[in-house]
């Protein structure tokens, strides 16, 4: 049988036959021309209608002048890949030259999908899977790799969502989609700008403020399993942009559940998800700005229960579980000259998570972490084709520990610690090439220095573009990393080393096909493990990576959107930790733990109105291992669980102008999707939630309707 | 072992052939909006000011060699005058041919004409127009930019179109990019 992986790398020589005298092929033939046909038709109307508006086309004010596009008027498409972006580089570059792997979604793509949550968004993205770690919380994998732990940056609005006790971020029912304007993803290293929580990707959410909202937004979503509710929440936003003075207010909250299947441990203990997994949102921000000054606030209490704890099953009630978490930001960008740019900013924030009371087999944790962070950033523009960036971070960490009896490694109930850093950054743009290049050095009091250099190549030329990249990140040990490394070990930053190459063509105006592949080698990762006196510790130790390919076709019209992407990740020829791995149980070792080998994602919208939108969309996942069961001598036991398809549906409908009333069913298979965990860590797979009815509305008030004119 | 070549029948290449059937289909219009530059250079003409001797008559607009612009160049004569002046489209193969022209439009393929049209035209009331970024550094009047996210701008070399006896006004200063 020809696989994927056969055909991408060519270990089968392929024949293609194409019998001319069949029938089959003329049904071809024609299907071809009638896919060609409407697309001419639609050009040649355009033509004339801007044969008629001739006249008024000269007579555009010099000020629309300013509006005007080199190719034209652009569509949803150019759009998007022309979108300026700054999360890779700093200065801002359309996708295309931007210096990383990126995928974008925006605001439209979230609501057409009827996305319930960030993993319905994120798990459309190649390269982004999610696996379950301990106690109910599902976290984030990139290019086959465990990213929960400190190896995968989460931004919203810029602030850094990360938890720095263990780095870890989760996911499920969690931020606000319905308040989201776009989503920047690098699938790549992002440490020679963000630091130690960007190793392998960096997730940048930048939420609808002032300017965007002018007005009112609310709505809700109501979701209904098989054998309860799934979504319950509700969320409200409020903000407008007056003269030089812009504000928001936004507040999202509900109850959900991870799922409402059984789980069942090991040794098989069970017991009802439904009422026993509540994952409860409850996310308020506000900002204020006045010219180049920003104040913004975001609290973010997310609430969970759960009884699958370590993977035993906990007898009795759910055990609360929170995460807790206020963010505070000051910034001032001042703009001496046009060229200069400089922005000192100033963060605080300050983190309860994993917060939970003893149940069987774990002691109470509640320790606050908090991080007051200073950063100057300056950016100069020496012309228009060469930008510096220069800058430097300095920040204290402090945490506590709140349980009486419960203490760090240093004997006491606090700690603290101390990391400066620098970087900077050159981009110069010529004909042939743009060459970026940069770096960041770390210095921290305890664990040491960490410097990561990086280097990229990108251009496009018409049509055609590539992006050549070279980097090299780290993943900063957090808090409990520190305090949970042996003294003798002295644990040290993980690097990581990461080649990339992407091509892109345009194929015509509305289609772009890219593919992209990678190669990344973790050297030393810090692994959790227990020493001799079966404590928990954490230690440097082997080594870790993925390489594969990645590639992503986009299909827009006005009436007809349509995108598939493909990802393939292989773990051969790489160094392996075998709790991270599936060595002890299979000769391949080109397959990955919890991660599928091979991901599809696939999504056709159908637009009949420029009021309704019909969205079909799946996500196929290849074979994934997993531990399943412990065998005689309790050992863990892998197993190598089926292909699954996901299969979305979801009607949007705008009946009048701010309204949208959205109708979906999620799952319609019924696969019941589960969550693995990507360690050996005698957690079977976490169910996820079963077939579910979606039911969305949302509304907007706007305060002064926007200028709809479009320049022609 | 040699591996036994795998046969893979025309329905995977029938599914091939109708993508690429359907993304090829439009690749005609990836092309350049010479409709958007031809805007530009209208209000080039009108916000530019010639000395009282070119103020007369026709104003000549001058393309050098072939470009597809020419075809929205002359949909522009057609349809528009200059301060009651005709707009007459002039093709010109050499720099000769642009003498007596108001304004000179150089293509990307014609960019390095641009220094000869410079010093032969010096103290003639020409406009040098270049298509490709960066002429303006090398002595035309003003030059195009595509910026980040597909925006047409332009740069402007005033001394340059000081020295061909032209004025530009302020409010078209204001939209380029000076360069001296």
């Amino acid at each position: 049988m020809v696989t994927l992986e056969d055909i991408f790398f060519c270990k089968t020589k392929f024949i293609f036959t194409f019998p001319l005298v069949s029938k089959e092929p003329l049904i071809v033939i024609v299907l071809a021309i009638l896919v060609c046909l409407p697309w001419k038709m639609v050009s040649q109307t355009d033509s004339t209608a801007a044969k008629k508006d001739t006249i008024d086309f000269y007579d555009m004010s010099l000020e629309q002048l300013l509006k005007m596009r080199a190719h034209g008027v652009p569509n949803e498409l150019e759009k998007l890949i022309n979108s300026l972006i700054s999360v890779a580089s700093k200065k801002p570059l359309n996708t295309r030259e931007s210096p990383s792997i990126i995928s974008l979604i925006t605001a439209d793509d979230i609501l057409k999908s009827g996305a319930r949550d960030l993993i319905d968004v994120l798990r459309t993205i190649p390269g982004l899977d999610f696996g379950v770690d301990v106690e109910g919380v599902v976290g984030v994998g990139i290019r086959g790799n465990w990213a929960h732990e400190g190896k995968m940056l989460l931004l919203v609005d810029g602030l850094e969502m990360n938890e720095i006790l263990f780095g870890t971020t989760q996911f499920g029912n969690h931020y606000p989609l319905d308040l989201i304007k776009r989503i920047e993803v690098i699938r790549g290293p992002g440490s020679a700008i963000y630091g130690g929580f960007a190793e392998y990707g960096v997730i940048n959410i930048i939420t609808k403020q002032g300017e965007d909202l002018n007005g009112i937004s609310t709505g809700g979503i109501y979701g209904q399993g098989q054998n309860d509710y799934l979504h319950r929440n509700a969320y409200f936003a409020i903000g407008n942009k007056v003269n030089d003075f812009e504000y928001s207010f936004m507040g999202h909250m509900g109850d959900g559940q991870r799922s409402d299947q059984d789980y069942t441990d090991f040794y098989d203990s069970t017991y009802n998800m439904a009422r026993n997994s509540n994952i409860k949102p409850n996310y308020f921000s506000a900002s204020l700005k006045y010219k180049g000054l920003s104040y913004r606030w975001i609290g973010d209490y997310y609430n969970t229960s759960m009884k699958d704890g370590y993977g035993d099953v906990v007898p009795g009630i759910a055990v609360q579980e929170t995460f807790r978490s206020t963010f505070h930001e000051l910034k001032y960008v001042i703009n001496p000259n046009k060229k200069l740019s400089i922005t000192p900013r100033f963060t605080f924030k300050s983190q309860t998570p994993w917060s939970s009371k003893s149940y069987t087999g774990k002691e109470a944790y509640n320790r606050t972490a908090t991080r007051a962070l200073g950063n100057l950033t300056a950016s100069y523009n020496l012309n228009r084709y060469v930008n510096f960036v220069l800058g430097a971070e300095y920040y204290q960490d402090k945490a506590m520990d709140h349980e009486d009896s419960s203490y760090f490694s240093n004997g006491k109930q606090e700690v603290s610690y101390n990391n400066y850093a620098f970087f900077t950054q050159g981009l110069i743009k010529t004909r042939p090439v743009n060459f970026i290049v940069g770096a960041r050095y770390d210095k921290h009091n305890v664990y040491g220095d960490a410097f990561v250099p990086r280097v990229g190549l990108t251009k496009k030329y018409g049509a055609f573009h590539f992006k050549a990249l070279y980097s090299n990140s780290f993943r900063a040990p957090s808090i409990e990393n520190v305090n949970g490394s042996p003294d003798s070990l002295n644990i040290k930053p993980e690097l990581t080393k990461v080649a990339e190459l992407e091509l892109g063509y345009k194929l015509g105006r509305r289609s772009i096909i890219s593919v992209n592949l990678f190669d990344i080698t973790t050297n030393d990762p810090i692994v959790y493990k227990t020493d001799s006196n079966n404590a928990d510790i954490y230690v440097n130790e082997g080594g870790s990576g993925t390489k594969g390919v990645e590639a992503e076709y986009k299909l827009r019209f006005k009436k007809v959107n349509f995108s598939v992407n493909y990802a393939f990740y292989t773990a051969a020829n790489k160094k392996q930790i075998t709790d991270y791995s599936i060595s002890n149980a299979s000769s391949d070792t080109s397959a990955l733990l919890a991660f599928a080998k091979h991901r599809v994602n696939f999504s056709a919208i159908w637009n009949p109105t420029e009021k309704l939108s019909i969205n079909l969309n799946a996500s196929l996942y290849g074979s994934r291992w997993a531990y399943t069961s412990v065998d005689s001598t309790d050992t863990s036991a892998l197993e190598e669980l089926p292909s699954t398809v996901l299969l979305n549906l979801f009607i949007n409908w705008e009946p009048v102008d701010g309204l949208n009333i959205g109708l979906g069913c999620y799952d319609i298979l019924n696969q019941k999707f589960n969550f693995i965990q990507p360690y050996n860590g005698y957690h079977p797979p976490l169910p996820g939630p079963s077939r579910e009815i979606v039911f969305k509305l949302q509304y907007n008030l706007r305060f002064k309707a926007k200028n709809r004119k479009v320049v022609k | 072992m040699r591996k036994k070549p795998v046969i893979v029948n025309y329905k995977a290449t029938a599914i091939a052939l109708l993508l690429l059937c359907g993304s090829f289909n439009s690749a005609k219009a990836q092309e350049t909006d010479y409709k958007a530059y031809t805007l530009f250079i209208y209000n080039f003409m009108k916000y530019v000011e010639w000395p009282e001797a070119q103020s007369k008559g026709d104003f000549i607009l001058a393309v050098m060699g072939d470009s597809p612009i020419n075809k929205e160049l002359q949909a522009l004569a057609s349809a528009k005058k200059i301060k009651g002046r005709n707009i007459v489209l002039r093709k010109c193969a050499t720099v000769e041919d642009t003498y007596g022209c108001h304004l000179v439009f150089v293509p990307n393929s014609k960019s390095a004409m641009v220094k000869t049209l410079k010093d032969q035209t010096k103290d003639k009331p020409v406009l040098i127009v270049g298509e490709r970024e960066g002429l303006a550094k090398k002595g035309a009047s003003l030059s195009f930019v595509t910026e980040e996210g597909d925006e047409l701008k332009f740069d402007i070399n005033k001394k340059e179109i000081e020295q061909h006896q032209l004025k530009i006004s302020g409010q078209l200063v204001s939209l380029g990019t000076l360069i001296n």
